[in-house]
């Protein structure tokens, strides 16, 4: 009985399981033949499994001997006078040690050069007694030498354990209401704080600087407010990149920004209002109008570029197509005035267009490119926002004498807005940052007359390695982008309703 | 077995003072209904006996147990919501037995006791289903059925009947009843609805703004409300109020609406014979309010002079609104006095079912 | 065939919403047919690209289906080819794109789930603060902190290792899942939290048997969210990752269009294999993820 029940309510399980064991073996044996001619093997896997593993362990590690930490902080308190001292030394002890790890981290990451002074030694004693207790290990033969390092750091996290323990036994509970969000938040807050906060200051200090490939990035840079100043100076008198000025540049971004949310809007509004009726095929319509968004852009990218082609391109075959129709219709109508002179002309304009070297339809490229990847997205956010609003209002404006336009105008846009204006403005800050499209189809040639602002960032840190000026770049980018959110926050009454 | 004491409580939220001094006891199975208008902190109460809401200051016990810090899951409390906040991705049976496995109750205890609850409650049918696919009444069932598998000392109802409609909702209250005499338990009850609390209560609690206003057996609320605001909220339709002034003329005493006046009845005017002037409001309620042609006998009468404004026909009793001066009077009439609207007409109050409140403290003069 | 079959069948195609006439109807099929067409026919040419024998690669013929079609391109993609003594690395690439995508979602989803709960659940100092500052990052161009970060990973030696590009994808997609994880908890009435508390249930309880069921739909949305992300990214990738051996896809395939000779079909092949999969979750998924990005971002 209790048997059948357990097989009964595991049964999905059990089949998927053994779905995928089968789905393994099959797919193995069917490989096995071409083996030889597969890079990947089990060793890369089993080394990669162990590489992220650690990785893991180190960072949950140190994540509980936080969250114990700030835990004991909020939830323990001590019994009496001495459990008090006794609990607080240790917690300032551990606070220390803490400090001095993180000042570790930016000494070796380069923001503060603290160097091998007497607070150089200080700081590094940690890693230092890491190291010491290593050699002990080797030396004692009680660890072989390549496991020796992570024994001897998970002996030396056992200490905080061990500290956490002493705590615990001499203190007493204590109620905290808000200690658990705090707990919450913590990791997340870390996490932001390392890889957020942290890089945007070094980007501050690397903005003063005249770091370069030359001064091998940070080691041999110079800082001071005189370097900052010629970064920014350069910024907006000589090059961004390579051969672009600042302003054309930003100009150029505006109207990358703007043409793209337009189009995506206009584009994307037509589509959800077609769709936002009964109809016969609408979901093989939905699915397929979403194709552009579901490939993953850099296929995407790689596909249009190809049909950019000057010759095998799509769109050169086709105007190409066009040219020769038209220049054989102007023959046709050779006789009647006008009209052939007419067709004559359109055939001189309209004709294969030279994609990679034209600066301007260069740029049209990009655009068609970006336009025809983002619109879908539009597409679904608005439909859903159409579908959300209830058929009723219209039936009443119907009876109240409105027109279909009258409708769209004083139904649909007012109650599409609170689903409109944040995807308007979430596109307008998405589009202003992605470059991906351009640096895959023109890699922002040519002569860099397709570059925004991002991409020629991109490029003067990782193809031209002017990295103290790029620093500035950035910040200046950064700038604009957050003058423009203030803007919009002004506009829309604030995050408040948000964050409530 | 529990009895329950709020003593001195007080909750504030921030500088809102929802809660101003609530003491009283509830007795051990006793059914008790915390009555009175939205805001009055009726449920911000329950939820401190919950253990959901901190208490500002005060002491709130269960039985002897200063319960203040106590987690509600060890105050052996249940719960009804208004919501029924029944889990949606369990099933019936999972979430009734919820509860019971948190406390780790052997899976047959807890198989014994689902089914017995269901049982009770007549929705065995309905145990492997999910609550979205439960209809309101029986997913009312089912978040009872959810607090009585747990046996706890005391039930805790948030004006769980409020989400049904009309007729299951007098089905239900029936059943609650049902349920507290089978039970034997102390019963906790919050509702907004006068009626619920008379139909239900074995003792009410009427709540205002924060202060509790009077606490006693139905039949002592409806007959002898200790203030105005009691009076208003206790009985459908609600009391008439009239401002008046005492008059005391000799031995009889007289109360004075300007646009008519009332003697008091020998055996009542007692109390009030010091009070010539005094400004009072004087109540009856409209059940006390006949047709000269079907009034009671043996009443002490008082005929006042009224013009019809509206007649609402019920079926079983007519309900008159009338107009005399600037009072408007409600009366509830034997449906065969057939008034027309805007004919004058001649009522008789019972005098002996009056009420009279102090016009400024507005509390009851007896 | 009957006339009233016929007239039926009619009928059905034009299934006419309220007060549309017929030929309105036949109009917006053409438009829809005509868009679907424009979305589809890129992905399409892809298709025939990979299915030319590599003699006639440069062509402009413009069939879907081209002459002497062939799956060689496939073959040689996803097992080398013998003849010219080369091994494929695509599955290298895809167990690399999927380890580095699978652990940078996991942890930021279990970042995310969990302080999401403080943020939705909590009031506490700084909560709007924090809030705000989360939405705030994700002002910052993606490029800019790129910069920082790689000389930050370069000095920890983590240049060409997986663990670089998971903590360089780590940050961008954990506020903006917060915000979206948040905005779905909201939704979850209080009222089973406290019931919940009532049954007995601690606050570690109540997250892992009420809110985390209860939420598996956003958390689902929020790993495809984090995971689609980073499975086609290629500007950071580049920065961080310059060796073969270590490359993801997007950086893999690259490889086969920066060569001497540029293997359009191969390329075109490998595109294929790689996007279908993707594809179908995607499409299986989009209409969830529009309602994930309104709960989250949209309606905050």
């Amino acid at each position: 009985m209790e048997k059948t029940d357990f097989i009964k309510k595991n049964l999905p399980t059990i089949l998927w399981g053994a779905a995928l064991i089968s789905l393994y073996f099959v797919f193995s044996s069917l490989i096995a033949p071409y083996s030889s001619g597969i890079t990947l093997n089990s060793k890369i896997v089993v080394d990669r499994l162990k590489e992220i593993g650690g990785f893991l362990l180190g960072i949950f590690g140190a994540l509980a001997v936080v969250e114990i930490y700030f835990y004991q902080i909020f939830f323990r308190q001590p019994t009496n006078q001495t459990s008090a001292i006794i609990i607080r030394s240790i917690q300032a002890f551990i606070a220390i040690v803490a400090i001095l790890l993180v000042l570790y981290f930016f000494n070796a990451t380069d923001l503060f050069r603290i160097g091998d002074g007497g607070l150089g030694k200080i700081v590094n004693a940690p890693l230092n007694l890491q190291e010491a207790l290593k050699n002990a290990l080797i030396k004692s033969k009680f660890a072989s030498k390549t496991s020796a390092g992570t024994t001897a750091s998970i002996l030396l996290s056992l200490v905080f354990f061990i500290l956490y323990a002493v705590i615990h036994f001499i203190s007493k509970p204590r109620a905290s209401k808000t200690g658990l969000a705090y707990l919450l938040i913590l990791p997340a807050f870390i996490g932001v704080l390392f890889l957020i906060i942290y890089p945007f200051f070094f980007e501050i200090k690397l903005a003063f600087s005249n770091a370069s490939l030359g001064t091998q990035a940070t080691k041999n840079a110079q800082y001071g407010f005189i370097y900052g100043w010629n970064n920014f100076k350069t910024l907006f008198t000589g090059t961004v990149a390579q051969d672009a000025k600042f302003g054309a540049v930003l100009w150029r971004t505006v109207l990358w920004t703007v043409i793209n949310v337009t189009f995506h809007v206009l584009g994307g509004m037509g589509i959800a209002i077609l769709l936002n009726r009964k109809l016969m095929f609408k979901g093989v319509y939905r699915a397929l109008l979403v194709i552009p968004w579901a490939i993953p852009t850099t296929i995407a990218a790689m596909a249009l570029r190809n049909e950019f082609d000057s010759r095998y391109g799509l769109f050169n075959i086709l105007l190409g197509d066009l040219n020769a129709w038209l220049l054989n219709l102007s023959l046709h109508t050779q006789g009647v005035i006008g009209i052939g002179n007419l067709f004559h002309w359109l055939a001189t304009v309209i004709g294969p267009v030279s994609w990679k070297q034209d600066p301007f339809w260069a740029f049209v490229s990009v655009l068609i490119s970006n336009i025809w990847l983002g619109i879908p997205f539009m597409a679904i956010v608005i439909l859903g926002g159409l579908q959300s609003i209830s058929q009723e209002y219209y039936e009443a404006a119907e009876i109240d004498g409105a027109s279909r336009w009258q409708q769209f105008r004083n139904i649909t846009l007012p109650l599409l807005s609170p689903v409109l204006t944040p995807a308007i403005i979430l596109g307008v800050v998405w589009t202003f940052n992605k470059f991906d499209i351009i640096y895959l189809i023109t890699q922002g040639g040519p002569q860099e007359k397709t570059d925004i602002l991002v991409s020629s960032m991109y490029k003067a840190a990782f193809q031209f390695y002017r990295y103290g000026f790029t620093a500035m770049f950035a910040l200046v980018i950064f700038a604009i982008l957050f003058v423009f959110t203030l803007v919009y926050l002004k506009i829309s009454g604030g995050l408040k309703s948000a964050t409530e | 077995m529990a009895s329950v004491t709020f003593q001195n409580v007080i909750k504030n939220f921030g500088d809102v003072k929802v809660i101003k001094d609530l003491d009283f006891i509830v007795k051990d199975q006793e059914f008790l209904v915390l009555v009175g208008p939205s805001g009055c902190g009726k449920t911000t109460a329950l939820r401190m006996l919950a253990g959901l809401e901190e208490v500002t200051s005060g002491q709130i016990q269960i039985d002897e147990r200063v319960v203040n810090d106590v987690a509600p899951k060890d105050r052996d409390i249940a719960m009804v919501f208004q919501s029924y906040a029944l889990y949606p991705h369990m099933t019936v049976y999972d979430n009734m037995a919820f509860g019971l496995k948190l406390r780790k109750t052997p899976k047959d205890e807890i198989k014994k006791r689902v089914q017995e609850a269901a049982e009770i409650l007549d929705i065995t049918h309905l145990l492997d289903r999910k609550p979205r696919q439960l209809s309101g009444g029986q997913r009312q069932r089912v978040a009872v059925g959810r607090a009585i598998v747990r046996e706890p000392k005391v039930f805790l109802f948030d004006e769980p009947l409020s989400n049904l409609d009309a007729k299951l909702r007098v089905q239900m209250r029936a059943e609650i009843s049902k349920l507290h005499q089978r039970l034997q338990t102390t019963f906790i009850y919050v509702t907004h609805d006068q009626t619920e609390a008379m139909t239900m209560a074995s003792r009410i609690a009427v709540m205002n703004k924060g202060i509790l206003q009077q606490l006693d057996t139905p039949q002592v609320l409806y007959d002898r409300p200790a203030n105005l605001f009691v009076a208003g909220f206790i009985g459908s339709p609600s009391m008439n109020f009239f401002p008046g002034t005492i008059v005391v003329k000799g031995d009889a005493v007289e109360v004075d609406m300007d646009s008519f006046s009332v003697t008091i009845p020998e055996g009542l005017a007692d109390t009030y014979k010091g009070m010539n002037g005094r400004k009072v409001i004087f109540g009856i309620r409209p059940e006390n309010i006949h047709d000269p042609n079907f009034a009671p006998v043996n009443i002490h009468d008082q005929r006042v002079q009224a013009k019809v404004d509206v007649t609402e026909l019920m079926g079983n009793e007519t309900f008159l609104y009338m107009l005399n001066g600037k009072n408007t009077i409600v009366a509830r009439v034997d449906p065969r006095s057939h008034k027309r609207v805007g004919e004058d007409v001649e009522v008789i109050f019972n005098m002996d079912r009056l009420h009279i409140f102090d016009a400024e403290t507005e509390e009851a003069i007896r | 065939m009957k006339p009233n079959l016929i007239s039926r069948s009619l009928r059905w195609f034009f299934y006419r919403s309220h007060g549309d006439s017929p030929f309105k109807t036949l109009l917006i099929h053409l438009t829809l047919i005509v868009a679907c067409a424009i979305a589809v026919y890129p992905a399409l040419r892809v298709i025939t690209i990979s299915l030319r024998p590599n003699d006639t690669l440069l062509t402009t013929d413009l069939r879907i289906i081209p002459q002497n079609a062939t799956l060689d391109n496939y073959k040689e993609v996803l097992f080398g080819s013998p003849e010219k003594n080369r091994q494929s690395d695509f599955f290298l690439w895809i167990w690399n794109s999927l380890s580095i995508v699978l652990v940078t979602s996991i942890i930021s989803v279990i970042l995310a789930a969990v302080s999401a709960y403080a943020f939705s659940r909590f009031k506490f100092r700084g909560r709007s603060a924090g809030l705000v500052f989360l939405l705030t990052t994700q002002m910052i161009p993606a490029g800019m902190l790129l910069l920082p970060l790689y000389i930050m990973i370069a000095k920890l030696k983590m240049i060409n290792t997986s663990l670089g590009l998971i903590i360089a994808y780590a940050v961008t997609s954990v506020p903006l899942t917060i915000w979206m994880l948040k905005g779905y908890y909201d939704t979850i009435p209080i009222d089973l939290e406290e019931a919940a508390y009532i049954d007995g249930a601690s606050r570690f309880t109540v997250f892992t048997n009420i809110i985390l069921p209860l939420s598996t739909p956003a958390l689902a949305i929020a790993f495809i969210f984090s995971f689609m992300g980073g499975w086609s990214e290629y500007l950071v990738a580049r920065v961080i990752l310059q060796k073969n051996a270590i490359f993801t896809w997007p950086l893999g395939i690259f490889t086969y269009a920066q060569q001497f000779t540029v293997s359009w079909g191969q390329f075109s092949a490998a595109s294929v294999l790689i996007a279908i999969p993707v594809m179908a979750l995607f499409l299986y998924t989009s209409k969830w993820l529009v309602s994930g990005l309104t709960l989250g971002s949209v309606k905050g």
